[in-house]
């Protein structure tokens, strides 16, 4: 072997390594693409022009809706409606717009029509009917008789008004003050709006209840809403919650876990309530990232925090506080946020603007606590606590709201109650009297439901499903986010997570090792070095 | 002075590419363990596993090169010199004495050497292999009809493995500024030979005795 062939090889080896050392170079090209199903920018306001396009039908020329409709009259609206629309009636009469009452059998009992309650405004049984009704798809809803089978309560405007200058009053009624004829020359399909005067205002107010719906959703940048932004996919609600003879898709209450939606045959109508549905179960181009999928939520890690647009949510409701008079009147109290901190009508309240999730196993079972169910002994009360661990097959962690709440109950029956709040003075109604006693026997009565005569405030919990305001891709949490011991994960249990889950003892075992190997050595070396100087 | 050749072309890149994967994994994975951050995470984790594809194929093609060459001889454990290798290290080194053992082509390893590089051949490297695919594949061990409860075993034994490779590495690197000149023996595994020392015995010789 010829010296100059070796030195060929020795620079050989040198080149080799080179190459190698550019590996990680290599990698950095390699990012987390997040594929988008659309490429073009605000593809829906394409899909909604073509929709309106195609339409055969043109309101403002059909002579039946140019009224005049008498002040208020929404029946006469409705009636109109359905000369044209005969089968409308039997199917908005079947959906849970109309019966406050899920269809699903294993949901039946969880709506508003029900004894389900909440750690919000409780309950609408308790003769609160009328106030909560402005959010009920019909008219004349005052108490708990209201007559489901009357087609001509039904309200198309609330749904269909396009003007967005639609507005309800207690009882459900139209404001008298709307044009009706106007509206109803204009009715098209649901828009963000039709869905939002509810939706974005559960819990009595905008932004309360969710946290991730308030009408900051109206005029949201992509970054608060990468969806229903304008500048985003311009989707509207029922892009996702396609509706099928007027039972628009929803989760009633229990979102689903892993929903899986695929069409079994071309033109089948079907809900994309799910990420999935038009992201596919592995839209990474990284393996691991799809991976992920199998334990964790889309919303998880595509939604970084809730209450995004600029208002602040409801963290906490302690009506315990409620009824505090200041020179016997009722009064406000604001911090320096501007927040709402106490009301004499509500109690004290915590509200909170860009709020990380909590996140929790969960398999797509919430049990939700009803008003005829017996307390646990557990406090807080869990109203409706999610099922679900590591070694559910079914399970992911979930990003949701943590709600906590004080609320009245019947110590001696051990339930909740549900008080009348929303009445003028002297009907019993709690914001009209103050008086709790009187508030929840005439709520219970109103209820139909039984009361001991004693009532006390019991600590409570909620959970709420944080799937809305998605954030654009580059926005999502990062591994570090989780994969750390301070991560958002550090309360989330049953399984090792890489990143986050370090023994220490385990570390002081492999560190004293690798310390005495190089301490030896270090000693040996300089024994050598001294050694070697003597000689 | 005479060249001894020592190692081959194959033998030079395998053990520099191994050291360096080996360098960059442990890196990666204690980023990965969360120890320090210098890739990223996300980068950690990709360079990871895709080094470790890498080693894996390399590690296949020496066995390869072990078998057809007949390498493999070269680690058989011996108690020649054995002694006198341990009395080498802890004292006479000290003294300027002379290295027991003299490297040859065909023997090029000492006893200790012979026992330290088996041990990392046959134990760590298998185990950091093993616990490294079933790490990767935790999630499919369900279809493959097992399922351990809980990944923390088999992350404990890998780091605990990565730990062993760390501190082989320290020894590793130290024990080979032994040689003739502290960096005679780095000369030698870039080159390929070193300069032939016939005065002392080896390992062949002795046992053929």
């Amino acid at each position: 072997m010829s010296r100059l062939h070796r030195t060929g090889s020795f620079w050989r080896i040198i080149a080799l390594l080179g190459l190698a050392m550019g590996l990680p170079a290599l990698a950095q090209s390699v990012g987390q693409k997040a594929t988008s199903p659309h490429r073009s920018a605000s593809p829906y306001a394409k899909v909604h022009a073509e929709a309106a396009r195609r339409s055969t039908a043109d309101h403002s020329q059909f002579k039946i809706l140019k009224g005049p409709f008498k002040e208020g009259d929404g029946s006469a609206v409705t009636k109109a409606c359905l000369t044209c629309h005969p089968k409308a009636a039997e199917q908005v009469m079947g959906s849970s717009h109309w019966t406050w009452n899920p269809k699903d059998k294993h949901l039946a009992g969880y709506g508003k029509s029900t004894h389900l309650v909440n750690n919000f405004c409780i309950s609408a049984q308790g003769g609160n009917q009328a106030a909560c009704a402005r959010c009920h798809a019909g008219y004349g809803m005052t108490d708990r008789h209201f007559d489901f089978s009357k087609s001509e309560n039904i309200d198309c405007l609330v749904c269909h008004d396009t003007t967005g200058d639609y507005e309800k009053i207690a009882g459900g009624f139209p404001n008298p003050a709307v044009p009706l004829d106007e509206i109803a020359q204009k009715v098209g399909r649901s828009t963000l709006q039709n869905c939002g005067v509810c939706h974005f205002f559960g819990g009595g107010a905008d932004a309360t209840k969710h946290g991730d719906l308030d009408d900051t959703i109206l005029k949201a940048t992509p970054a608060m809403d990468v969806h229903m932004s304008k500048q985003g996919a311009a989707m509207v609600c029922t892009d996702c919650h396609v509706s099928n003879a007027h039972e628009v898709s929803g989760p009633n209450y229990v979102i689903p876990a892993d929903k899986r939606e695929k069409a079994h045959f071309p033109g089948e109508s079907m809900s994309r309530m799910a990420c999935t549905a038009c992201h596919t179960d592995s839209p990474h181009a990284s393996t691991v990232l799809n991976r992920h999928y199998r334990k964790v939520a889309c919303q998880t890690c595509h939604i970084p925090e809730y209450a995004r647009g600029g208002l602040a949510s409801n963290l906490s409701w302690d009506w315990s506080t409620a009824g505090k008079l200041k020179d016997g009147r009722p009064y406000k109290e604001e911090d320096a946020n501007g927040f709402e901190t106490y009301n004499t009508i509500h109690g004290d309240m915590v509200w909170a603007k860009k709020v990380k999730p909590s996140y929790i196993w969960y398999n797509g079972n919430l049990k939700f606590t009803l008003l005829t169910d017996t307390l646990p002994t557990q406090r807080p009360v869990e109203l409706n606590p999610a099922e679900g661990s590591y070694a559910d097959s079914a399970a992911k962690i979930w990003p949701f709201k943590f709600h906590t709440g004080k609320q009245p109950f019947d110590p001696v029956l051990n339930r909740l109650v549900a008080p009348y709040t929303a009445g003028p003075k002297g009907s019993g109604a709690f914001w009209g009297d103050y008086n709790w006693d009187t508030a929840i026997k005439t709520g219970m009565e109103k209820a139909g439901l039984p009361y001991s005569g004693k009532y006390d405030f019991v600590s409570t919990t909620m959970l709420w499903p944080i799937t809305h305001m998605v954030a654009p891709a580059k926005d999502s949490l990062s591994c570090k986010d989780c994969h750390d011991q301070n991560g958002r994960l550090a309360g989330v249990e049953g399984f090792y997570l890489p990143g986050r889950d370090r023994g220490w003892g385990i570390d002081f075992l492999g560190w004293t090792l690798v310390g005495l190997v190089a301490a030896a050595t270090l000693t040996h070396g300089i024994l050598r070095y001294l050694f070697a100087g003597r000689s | 002075m005479q060249r001894m050749v020592l190692y081959t072309l194959f033998n030079r890149l395998w053990h520099w590419s191994q050291a360096f994967l080996i360098i960059l994994l442990a890196l990666t994975g204690f980023e990965v363990r969360g120890t320090f951050a210098i890739f990223g995470y996300a980068r950690a984790v990709f360079l990871h596993n895709t080094l470790a594809v890498v080693l894996i194929v390399l590690i296949v093609f020496a066995v390869f090169w072990h078998i057809t060459t007949g390498e493999w001889r070269q680690y058989i454990p011996t108690r020649a010199f054995l002694r006198e290798m341990v009395a080498f290290y802890l004292t006479g080194i000290f003294k300027g004495a002379a290295h027991p053992v003299r490297k040859e082509r065909t023997a090029k390893l000492n006893p200790l050497q012979r026992l330290a590089y088996l041990g990392f051949k046959v134990l760590i490297i298998p185990i950091q292999v093993t616990t490294g695919a079933l790490y990767y594949f935790y999630p499919n061990l369900n279809t493959l009809g097992w399922s351990p409860s809980t990944l923390w075993v088999i992350a404990v034994i890998h780091v605990l493995g990565a730990f062993g490779l760390l501190a082989f590495l320290i020894g590793h690197i130290y024990l080979a500024t032994t040689g003739t000149t502290p960096l005679s023996n780095f000369k030698a595994m870039i080159l390929g030979w070193e300069e032939a020392h016939p005065e002392a015995p080896t390992v062949s010789s002795e046992e053929t005795s």
